[in-house]
């Protein structure tokens, strides 16, 4: 479960955060959400995808880390192999929060920091500190403050990217099929990608607005990262090859 | 020349004409969404401003998920606009005996059907357990308020088949806002004064209260009750039922919720009583309930009295305070819904008691009829009337044997409305003949001989082993089938299971669709 509290500097002050990647905290996840101001750096490495949330319906884009529930093939003897390592992952353990405050008589929607007490990730011991000892708020946390607004912005931008997406009909559901070394095949549904045929009909218009906003190489980003397939393919047949050694 | 059918005037603007107006512009006029520039239909709805829509007719079947598709309303903003809800079948109340007795008819097709008849493999099962629960999850599922899909399946798809319950007021001005900007039907806001003829007896034109004349080469009659154009002007001859289907009179309420967060039902609730029954329809932000009776068999107040006590028992304490409205209807249908140059849809052609809410369907399907028999030369109007109105007359046939069945197996006897209903002479023959062979085999697809049925097989069988039907013959039974079955049955009860733990409540659902919309794939 977890325990979301707001951030301050009293209560906390003595709080470390372990920054280290591992199952144990959390990271063995199939996929985390991502959003066009990071896909330079996610498809690098890792197929993009669309997913929808279960609790809502609305689509993400997602960097895909594996197959399965709880599989990330890029965790490796509790460490990351190397990659880059997505910001709503990295953000782990505060999250965004929203506070309404009384300025001048008005009421203002402020973001604030929250962290989730009951995250492993939260020790007394190790870890980096989230305040220095004299007060203000340490590197490290600075570095999560910026970190969070990218990822608000970023999450809001998606949002966008996804309506005009659908607005022009550019998304697909497809259906993966795998076979690994083994001779075993899989099969990976419920994800969601570029239909390339409808963009390659869209009127130059439509292109236009599309580039205007950054979306037209996005798509493009998306589309290349699907040879990240292969990679997970790789890790996968050398993790079921080193099981079976 | 023969001249091709440009022209259309809809004459009447409740849920019928609205209805037509979009499925034929959408149809006709428009290309993946889009208006067209070279539409084929030019369309005129004309709407008195001094006559009152009904607004009742507040259940839909699952073909309305395929018609609001098909006219290119989001589901979101249909389900948000017109307070909707989900309907996942009807529930019987009291049909059976009186005794507290309720059986669900499901809009799902059982198991295996249409390809394989599971039904004969269920009858030596029927002390354990229900048809509907043997072949179906959606029963069960409803019964427990969960809703047909979840908030990420895509607008119009389900896991559990499903239509909806609706605003029909609502309903209707969304339909022609829709008609009216999206899909460029004309509206015209004019009382009718008169009709003209040509010389072949065609209708040439309506004529205005002052006096504009709005000519056409087809014309729909969606004038409800009044069929002004269909009845009164061409007077195509009634046919009335009202000896097979009593039902005349209904009271219509409308009841606010005790609790903002109370659970919404999946299914029409149909309750039996002394004479006639209650429907209970339950949208987002109310219940619509309301008494239908034959005035032969009680008179208003008795009626009346049957109602309040309904809603007494379901919670409402105070029943003086609701504004009650009486409604009259001669249960029957015009021998001929299309006549010359005019159709009629929707009450215009005809009314029967909304047992299974088939009003709107027929509205639907009737459009859609037309819909495809567009564009038409004008020599073969009268080729294309001639076989709508034969398959017309089918549907009305199935829809009162198959409404009267649910009467001729109760068992009821606490009022002589229940004993005439199951007088021989009161039942179609058709239906007793059919009554005879059920009670040596299961009603199968050859049972329903007409095509694009609006009741097929399973819907039968739904109705007679909800109602305790014996089915003695036993049939023999493959054990390669039987097989077959048994896998079917464990799937069913695997998935109720599954699906009981997946499926949100309905009232959540709605509210998370007014909150974040339905993804479009």
């Amino acid at each position: 479960m977890s325990k979301h509290v707001l951030l301050n500097s009293v209560e906390h002050l003595d709080l470390k955060v372990i920054t280290a990647r591992g199952a144990e905290f959390g990271d063995n996840v199939w996929f985390t959400p991502t959003f066009p101001l990071e896909f330079r750096s996610v498809q690098a490495h890792y197929p993009i995808f669309f997913h929808k949330d279960a609790a809502t319906g609305q689509f993400f884009s997602v960097a895909v880390f594996g197959f399965t529930h709880h599989e990330n093939l890029f965790l490796h003897d509790d460490n990351w192999r190397g990659y880059y390592v997505p910001l709503t992952l990295r953000r782990q353990p505060f999250l965004i929060g929203k506070q309404v405050v009384r300025e001048d008589g008005t009421e203002q929607t402020q973001s604030v920091i929250h962290l989730d007490l009951d995250s492993p990730r939260v020790s007394k011991a190790q870890g980096e500190a989230l305040f220095l000892p004299l007060g203000g708020s340490s590197p490290y946390l600075d570095e999560v403050s910026s970190m969070l607004k990218t990822i608000h912005l970023g999450l809001q931008d998606n949002a966008a990217f996804v309506a005009l997406l659908l607005e022009h009909k550019l998304l697909e559901s497809f259906t993966l099929d795998i076979q690994l070394d083994d001779g075993s095949k899989h099969q990976m549904i419920g994800f969601y990608t570029i239909n390339e045929d409808t963009l390659a009909a869209l009127p130059t218009d439509v292109l236009g607005q599309l580039h205007a906003k950054g979306y037209l190489q996005a798509i493009y980003m998306l589309i290349a990262s699907q040879a990240n397939v292969r990679t997970l393919l790789k890790l996968k047949n050398q993790l079921n090859a080193s099981a079976a050694a | 020349m023969d001249t091709v059918i440009k022209h259309i005037v809809i004459v009447g603007g409740g849920t019928a004409g609205w209805l037509t107006a979009a499925i034929l512009a959408a149809d006709h006029n428009t290309d993946n969404g889009q208006l067209l520039n070279t539409g084929a239909l030019h369309i005129t709805l004309v709407e008195s401003p001094d006559v009152a829509t009904i607004g009742v007719g507040e259940g839909t079947w699952p073909s309305m998920r395929n018609t609001l598709q098909r006219i290119g309303i989001s589901e979101a903003e249909f389900i948000t606009q017109c307070d909707a809800s989900f309907k996942q079948g009807s529930q019987f109340n009291n049909w059976r005996n009186n005794s507290g007795d309720s059986y669900i008819h499901p809009f799902s097709l059982p198991a295996g059907m249409p390809d394989f008849n599971i039904c004969p493999y269920w009858l030596p099962f029927k002390q354990q357990v229900s048809f509907a629960d043997a072949v179906n999850a959606q029963a069960r599922l409803s019964l427990a308020g969960l809703a047909p899909k979840q908030i990420s399946t895509a607008e119009y798809s389900f896991i559990n088949n499903y239509g909806y319950h609706l605003d029909a007021g609502k309903f209707s001005s969304l339909l022609q806002q829709h008609a009216t900007r999206v899909l460029g039907v004309n509206y015209v806001r004019a009382h009718i004064a008169d009709i003209t003829n040509t010389v072949q007896g065609d209708i040439a034109a309506i004529i205005t209260k002052d006096g504009a004349a709005i000519t056409a080469d087809l014309f729909i009659d969606c004038s409800g009750t009044a069929s002004l154009l269909l009845g009164r002007h061409l007077a195509v001859p009634f046919v009335p039922q009202k000896q097979v289907l009593f039902n005349d009179s209904a009271i219509a309420v409308q009841v606010p919720y005790q609790q903002p967060d109370e659970a919404i039902a999946s299914c029409t609730q149909s309750s039996a009583q002394p004479v006639g029954w209650i429907w209970d329809i339950g949208l987002q932000s109310r219940r619509g309930v309301g008494q239908v009776y034959s005035s032969a068999h009680c008179d208003d107040k008795q009626a009346e009295q049957q109602l309040r006590r309904y809603l007494q028992q379901s919670g409402i304490l105070d029943t003086d305070q609701l504004t009650l409205r009486k409604l009259s209807f001669t249960p029957g249908h015009y021998a001929r819904c299309w006549q010359n140059n005019c159709v009629a849809i929707g009450m215009a052609a005809g009314f029967i008691e909304p047992l299974e809410a088939s009003a709107l369907t027929l509205v639907e399907w009737s459009a859609k009829y037309v819909s495809a028999q567009l564009p038409l030369p004008a020599s073969l109007v009268s080729i294309s009337a001639a076989r709508m109105n034969q398959a017309f007359s089918q549907h009305w046939q199935q829809i009162i044997e198959f409404l009267k069945l649910h009467y001729v197996l109760s068992k009821r006897s606490d009022h002589d409305y229940w004993h005439d209903h199951r007088e021989s002479s009161g039942i179609p023959s058709a239906l007793q003949n059919l009554l005879q062979l059920w009670q040596h085999k299961v009603p199968s697809a050859h049972d329903v001989t007409h095509s694009d049925v609006l009741f097929p097989a399973a819907s039968y069988q739904y109705i007679l082993y909800g109602m305790g039907f014996e089915t003695r013959g036993y049939p023999e039974l493959k054990p390669t089938l039987q097989k077959k079955a048994h896998g079917l049955f464990e799937e069913n009860a695997k998935r109720i299971q599954q699906l009981a733990a997946a499926l949100p409540g309905n009232r959540q659902l709605l509210d998370k669709i007014r909150q974040y919309g339905l993804p479009p794939i």
